[in-house]
This record gives structure tokens, C-alpha cells and sequence, in this order.
């Protein structure tokens, strides 16, 4: 009997896991092979899991760790900033994506996303704040957005920031594990990406300002979980990659009010092998610029400029938290043409910049942050 | 499914127990069990199961197996730990070598108590002594 039930799991297991092969790989895929053109070098050591960086003007770093702490690296010399809000240290939720205002120099405002427990209800959910640094203190900190409601769920909270030129910051929130209520829904929060003025007011010109009860912060909407976001330098468009569930990951160039599927649409299935939807195409919603399956896991996103690395130059690199590599998208009038893997087995990459100083940086679970260099 | 029919497995499992008062805890604890577990499936399927997989089998070279896994059925305590504090450092499960960091989670001891009796008594894993929220508590990083 008990030989035979183990027997009877097995037999099991291997079906279902057999069972799941077929849909997790994408036709026609371009690709993906192993470079070995780059290596690295430690540049801030021990980190856990450095979610977020910025350079500031003397040309020292920023870092925020998940747990919570703003780490001022400056000259081999890690300085824990104090006076961080507190966060919601649950998941994937914590202290997140950090940003310089687009005219620092004058504003010396520093935007950053975390997961916040204000509110009434028990929980949190994704919060942007801008704040100075003083000394070694974060001061004259505002809230400019702050989801709702609250829920403990460990899932989806997005969030990278970018700005525009024209006066704008973005940031993502995502659907905090309630993928059937909150990203097709533009009066509720999360499983989106949000436009406001660098104050924290609404544009207005934002899609949905005076749509009854809509959320009129929101941009777009029909997101997983955009962990990846850039601005693309030449064309202004605002990128956003987010995890899909079992496959499906996406990259997505973001229309003004558009709806980008989740869940109706979808190139991934659920974890546990069953069919989401049969469907990933649907009118009224946005295809992507490129889908993985298996997913990857993507975190963290940058577009490369300028000189350092000649043949990355105009395309763009993505972390992978599950494959632990960094990978690099070689780009062809908005499609992808070529794939590669660098840095393969560094670890969980968590977050991709690039400096002021045109060098690539990257945030990797457990490493830190090391510089990706040409061999 | 897989794991009602290894609850049952696990009911098996305990079954011979002789005195009056033990078979009374053993059927406490089974009730208690089922509860808990039910509990750490809802935890397991938010904090785990993006890394670890819907069944426990990871995925091969980055996220170590918790199915049949030994690092996992023999250092109770260890375990225990990873779910609670994190885990950084190489750790070997069966046989293979993985040194992926697992970032602490933010979990309560119950829920720390929940997950853990769910994922030791699921995918053909057993185990004979309950998790509770009081042995999490007592366990130091």
C-alpha cells in the first residue's frame, strides 16, 4: 500500500510535470546564447538585495536594500541614511526604486517607491515620495501617491520611477496578488502605470481625468507586475517590462490610457500548469514589444548610450531574478533581434543602470552592485 | 489533489500509536495539522512558490527542490530559520550545490509555523512532530 501510493506520486508528478512541457516554450523564439565578451567588477560588496540606485552628482551612490535601509556609498565607504520612512518588509514588498529629479542640480529632490503601511486598513500597498538628503538624513519628505487599500499579500507591488522631459515622473504599482479585481479596473489602484507632476499633482491631461471615479493618476493599466522601466532617449516613450505568471513575462511600450491585457490576455499560464486564458490577442489591448516564455523573471531595465560598450549601444538590458543573468535585447526597428546572456550565473539580478559615467551598473541579490565590464 | 491524498498518506503514517492519551494528541495534532497546513498552502502559494514551484520541485541550479529534499527533511531547525530569517550562503541539496540568496521574507512565526507544516507534509514529504508557532518564536538568527 504505502509502496504503491509513492509509486502512484511519482507517476504523478512526472505526468504533471511532463504534462506542462509543451506550453512553456515560445515558437519561433529568437535564440538566446551566452556571451562572453563581459565580466565585472564588486564595486559596493555585501548587499542583500539592492532594489534600487542613484548616482548623485559627485558621482557617489544611493542604494536602497528591500529590508528598508538607504545606503550612501561614497569613496569605498557605506553610510546608512537615517530617517527613511518605514516600509511594509513583506514579499516582494519594501523599500524599492530610487531616482534623482531630472533637475537635481536645482531641486535636489530625490523620489523614491516603497511599500507603506498608511492607511486604515491592516497591510500596505506601493507609495511614492520625493525627499532631500541632508547630511546623512532624509528630510522634507511628501508622499505624492499612495495606493489603496492595503492588503498583507506578499505579491506585485511593482515599482520602478522614470521622468519625462516635459516635467512628468511615472511609476509602476502592480496588481498585489488580486489579478481578477484591481488591473482592469481603472477605479481601483495597482496593476499600473501612473503619470503625476513632479509636485505630485495630476497632469491634466492624464487619460482618465474626469472619467467618473477613475483613478485619475493612472496612465495605463492591465499590468502584472512592471518591475523594469525606462525612457527611451530619442523617442520619449515610456518602456515597462513586468513578470507574467507561469511564462508570459512582457515587454510593453506604454500608450497614454492604453490597456495592456492582464489577465484577459496572456502568453503564460498559471503556476500550478492550468490555463489562465485561452486567449493573447484581444482588441482594445495592447500586444507586446516581446514576450518570454519560460519567464525569466525580469527586474530592472536600461537602455544603453554612448560609447562604453559599443555593440550594446541602442539596446537594452533586463535582469533575470530566475535564470541569474543579465540579459541583453539587440534591438532592430523596435524588434528584437538577437538575445544574449552576460555576467550567466552571477546571481539574482535584481536592478540595471547606467551611471552618469556611462558605465553599466548592477544591482545582484547577495553580491551587490558590480560594473559590468567590456573583456 | 496531491496533497490530500498525501495527507491521508500522512494519516497512515501515524496511525500506530498504542495508549488512549497518545492516540487522543495524535489525532489533536492531526486536526491541528490539517488546519495549519491548509493555512501554509495560502502563504506558501504569496511568498514561495515563485522560486520553489507549485510542487516543490524548484528549478534545477538556481532554487533548490523542497520535495523530497534533504537539507530540508533533516536540519528541521535550519529550515525553519531560512523561512524566518532568510538564507544567504552555499547550501547543498541532494547532492547538488546552490548558492542563490533567499531575501527574509516578513513573515509572522505562525505563518513561518504554517508554511513550514505545509511543506513538510506535501510532495511525499513527512514529518512526525508538528511546527508550531511557539518552537518559530524560540528560534534565534
Amino acid at each position: 500500500m504505502k509502496k504503491g501510493t509513492l509509486v502512484f506520486l511519482a507517476l504523478l508528478t512526472t505526468f504533471l510535470a511532463c504534462g506542462q512541457n509543451p506550453k512553456e516554450v515560445k515558437a519561433n523564439d529568437i535564440p538566446i546564447t551566452v556571451s562572453e565578451a563581459y565580466s565585472h567588477e564588486v564595486i559596493v560588496p555585501d548587499l542583500i538585495n539592492p532594489w534600487g540606485m542613484a548616482f548623485l552628482p559627485d558621482g557617489s551612490l544611493l542604494v536602497t536594500e528591500k529590508s528598508g535601509e538607504l545606503i550612501h556609498f561614497k569613496e569605498g565607504v557605506k553610510t546608512e541614511i537615517s530617517g527613511v520612512p518605514e516600509v511594509y518588509n513583506r514579499g516582494q514588498g519594501g523599500l524599492l526604486d530610487i531616482r534623482l529629479s531630472p533637475d537635481y542640480a536645482n531641486d535636489n529632490w530625490i523620489y523614491i517607491t516603497y511599500s507603506s503601511t498608511e492607511g486604515d486598513e491592516k497591510g500596505g500597498n506601493t507609495a511614492l515620495m520625493r525627499a532631500k538628503l541632508s547630511g546623512n538624513s532624509l528630510t522634507d519628505q511628501e508622499v505624492l501617491y499612495k495606493a489603496s487599500p492595503n492588503t498583507t499579500k506578499g505579491q506585485h507591488w511593482g515599482s520602478r520611477i522614470v521622468f519625462d522631459n516635459s516635467g512628468h515622473v511615472y511609476f509602476t504599482a502592480g496588481e498585489r496578488g488580486e489579478r481578477d479585481v484591481n488591473p482592469q479596473d481603472v477605479t481601483r489602484d495597482n496593476g499600473k502605470v501612473y503619470r503625476l507632476n513632479l509636485d505630485g499633482s495630476i497632469p491634466s491631461d492624464n487619460p482618465f481625468v474626469g472619467q467618473a471615479n477613475a483613478k485619475a493618476a493612472i496612465w495605463s493599466y492591465g499590468h502584472r507586475n512592471p518591475q523594469g522601466m525606462i525612457i527611451h532617449p530619442e523617442t520619449q516613450e515610456i518602456w515597462v517590462h513586468e513578470h507574467g505568471p507561469r511564462g508570459g513575462d512582457e515587454i510593453n511600450v506604454i500608450k497614454k490610457g492604453a490597456n495592456y491585457g492582464w489577465p484577459v490576455i496572456t502568453y503564460g499560464i498559471n503556476y500550478s500548469g492550468t490555463a489562465i486564458t485561452d486567449e493573447t490577442k484581444k482588441e482594445g489591448m495592447e500586444q507586446p514589444l516581446y514576450y518570454w516564455v519560460p519567464s525569466i523573471a525580469p527586474s530592472g531595465m536600461a537602455l544603453v548610450t554612448g560609447n562604453k560598450y559599443p555593440e550594446l549601444s541602442g539596446n537594452i538590458l533586463v535582469g533575470s531574478l530566475k535564470f541569474v543573468y543579465l540579459e541583453a535585447l539587440y534591438l532592430a526597428n523596435d524588434k528584437v533581434v538577437k538575445r544574449e546572456k552576460l555576467l550567466d550565473g552571477i546571481g539574482r539580478v535584481r536592478n540595471v543602470v547606467q551611471g552618469p559615467d556611462g558605465f553599466v551598473y548592477v544591482g545582484v541579490e547577495g553580491v551587490g552592485i558590480v560594473k559590468l565590464i567590456k573583456n | 489533489m496531491a496533497s490530500s491524498i498525501l495527507l491521508l498518506f500522512v494519516c497512515i503514517q501515524n496511525k500506530p500509536e498504542k495508549t488512549f492519551s497518545a492516540n487522543y494528541i495524535s489525532i489533536q495534532q492531526d486536526t491541528l495539522l490539517t488546519a495549519s497546513m491548509k493555512r501554509g498552502k495560502v502563504v506558501y502559494e504569496d511568498f514561495c512558490m515563485q522560486c520553489h514551484m507549485e510542487t516543490g520541485e524548484g528549478i534545477p541550479g538556481t532554487f533548490p527542490p523542497l520535495a523530497q529534499a534533504d537539507f530540508l527533511l533533516e536540519n528541521r531547525v535550519k529550515a525553519i530559520k531560512a523561512v524566518k530569517y532568510g538564507l544567504k550562503g552555499e547550501v547543498k541539496v541532494n547532492g547538488a550545490i546552490y548558492t542563490s540568496i533567499m531575501a527574509p521574507l516578513g513573515l509572522y512565526d505562525d505563518e513561518v509555523a504554517d508554511v513550514m507544516n505545509y511543506i513538510l507534509n506535501s510532495w511525499n514529504n513527512t514529518s512526525s512532530k508538528m511546527v508550531t508557532e511557539k518552537e518559530v518564536a524560540q528560534i534565534e538568527k
